[in-house]
């Protein structure tokens, strides 16, 4: 590539210029905001202290809502992952138009609105909606199940929400599986079973450690799906956050709050690889 | 029964299970969206699905709330600034990423998708303060920067993978023939990577018109983006006006998903 430095910075300038006061400024903003004291008129006071920390550390009901939020993300992944992972599977196989179609179905999703999607969920929750007279079709229950508003539909929402990201990076890994070697441990007498034990499983986890990752660390902080399906009794993280910062225009103590969050889930993802590495370094060699 | 026809008749039940949960699957993934366009076009009162008989009666109201339109014509305008902006700066960062080698370019593409990686929450929070500081808070300009930092990665994405498909011995070429870099740019790649840079401008569209979290902080006085709208409505007032609402958002991301299979294919895409 024959251009100068000088060019090459000329250009990056406008996008990185974008980046770091857009974001890597206001974050920075926010955890200096996180030892701010309360204001009386301003949303803010001027002097800085770590009673925030202190307040929420000392009091079991932050505890309990932190612990409510990683726990539903951990779940959430999980399922996601399991529900994933024959999809991608099945998408790695396919070819042509077929894949072309299986590719539009599973960005579909992905490309209407977080919130919409969540519109339809409670529209098949419903009390007398499509999937309790179905499962009253089939005789699983007798009368309507109370779904929405429930902490189930809202891990249910969730995973729809994250299945795109979960399936494309599993997808991949799984592409680059050479063909021949799963054919050549099947002619050697191995089953199907051992073949996806012993060679795929172990051979697409570079994929499935990114999007566990991705799917945990944007489940953690998703907003919208608890607050529109998971109803008044039930508090998480997110919720409480923008309640805080909107609401009672409490901006010190929501943002010591989203640090928080964020600091354990960066806890969580940290020990999450470290249990994980000798896996992806198995994949590897 | 012999031995291989007892494995043989395994074999085709595994299928048969394999194909039943991964159609089980897809319908999974399809079900929300397919029940939203349903409800929408019912002729009774209540959100439903099965639509109870069929009319285009709530999209007539949708287009008679002013609430919804005006959130819908705001959306679209600042969908649109959206595209143009990031799909500009994205072009320009990713013939500049092109340029880098080694660390320095891993380090720039963690940099350029960043907005990806970090919860939508943390950095709406963050610019809610920021915006606020810079006497910004609240206004239209500043809802417009939020949504144009949330979707520059899309852009960006998209557009340095096009980028990468085009040999360097082109611009070479150009080069030695005496062309200037900017004739090069304009006569050479920019023709080439024009399907990646309508994708990237489709999606960055597609992503700033699905936006919630970041608007709900940011949301400028007296202004609701067409989610913001939505989701007031639906804690308001449950009517299938909603659905055909959702169902127009979900028709303009058909569209553009229709456009970028039509421009490069979406097996490219992703």
């Amino acid at each position: 590539m024959i251009r100068s430095k000088k060019l090459t910075w000329a250009l990056a300038l406008p996008a990185l210029a974008l980046i770091f006061v857009f974001m890597i400024l206001p974050i920075t903003n926010m955890v200096e905001m996180s030892f701010r004291t309360p204001g009386s008129s301003e949303p803010f006071g001027e002097d800085y202290t770590w009673m925030h920390y202190t307040r929420i550390l000392g009091d079991g009901y932050y505890w309990g809502v932190l612990r409510r939020s990683l726990y539903t993300a951990g779940i959430v992944t999980l399922l996601c992952l399991v529900v994933s992972y024959p999809i991608a599977w099945h998408l790695s196989r396919a070819k042509g138009f077929k894949a072309v179609f299986l590719y539009a179905c599973i960005a579909s999703p992905l490309m209407t609105g977080v919130l919409v999607r969540n519109f339809g969920w409670m529209i098949v929750a419903a009390l007398n909606g499509p999937l309790n007279e179905s499962l009253i079709a089939l005789g699983i229950i007798e009368r309507p199940l109370r779904l929405l508003f429930t902490q189930s539909l809202v891990i249910l929402a969730l995973v729809h929400v994250f299945v795109p990201f979960m399936v494309l990076p599993i997808n991949n890994a799984l592409r680059n599986i050479p063909q021949s070697l799963t054919e050549a441990s099947a002619s050697m007498g191995a089953s199907r079973y051992q073949v996806f034990r012993d060679i795929i499983l172990p051979l697409s986890f570079p994929g499935i450690q990114p999007g566990v990752i991705l799917v945990y660390v944007l489940a953690v902080a998703a907003y919208v799906t608890p607050a529109l399906l998971g109803g008044q009794m039930v508090s998480y993280m997110p919720t409480l956050i923008i309640g805080e910062l909107t609401g009672t225009f409490q901006w010190p103590f929501g943002s010591a709050l989203a640090i928080v969050l964020s600091f354990s889930t960066v806890l969580v993802v940290v020990l999450f690889t470290r249990l994980t590495w000798k896996l992806n370094e198995r994949a590897r060699a | 029964m012999s031995m291989a026809a007892q494995t043989f008749g395994g074999q085709r039940s595994v299928n048969l299970g394999f194909a039943v949960l991964i159609i089980a699957l897809y319908i999974f993934l399809l079900v929300p969206v397919v029940t939203i366009v349903g409800a929408s076009l019912t002729d009774g009162l209540m959100i439903e699905f099965p639509p109870r008989g069929l009319s285009l009666r709530w999209y007539q109201e949708f287009f008679a709330r002013q609430d919804l339109v005006d959130g819908l014509l705001m959306s679209l305008r600042i969908g649109a600034i959206t595209a143009v902006v990031t799909s500009t700066v994205a072009m320009m960062a990713a013939l500049a990423g092109q340029g880098l080698s080694g660390r320095l370019s891993g380090l720039f593409q963690l940099g350029m998708t960043l907005p990806l990686l970090v919860p939508e929450l943390l950095t709406a929070v963050g610019l809610l303060f920021f915006l606020y500081k810079i006497e910004l808070g609240k206004t239209v300009t500043g809802l417009q920067f939020g949504h144009i930092l949330m979707s520059f990665p899309y852009a960006y994405v998209s557009i340095s993978a096009a980028l990468r498909q085009v040999p360097p011995s082109l611009e070479e070429a150009s080069a030695s023939l005496g062309a200037t870099g900017w004739q090069t740019f304009r006569l050479v790649i920019l023709p080439l990577v024009m399907p990646g840079l309508a994708m990237g401008a489709i999606f960055a569209f597609i992503n700033s018109f699905d936006l919630y979290t970041i608007s709900l902080l940011l949301k400028p006085l007296g202004g609701n983006t067409l989610p913001l709208a939505l989701f007031d409505f639906l804690t308001y007032e449950f009517k299938p006006t909603a659905a055909a609402a959702a169902t127009i958002s979900i028709l303009l991301s058909i569209g553009g998903v229709a456009l970028v299979q039509k421009l490069v294919g979406l097996q490219r895409a992703f």
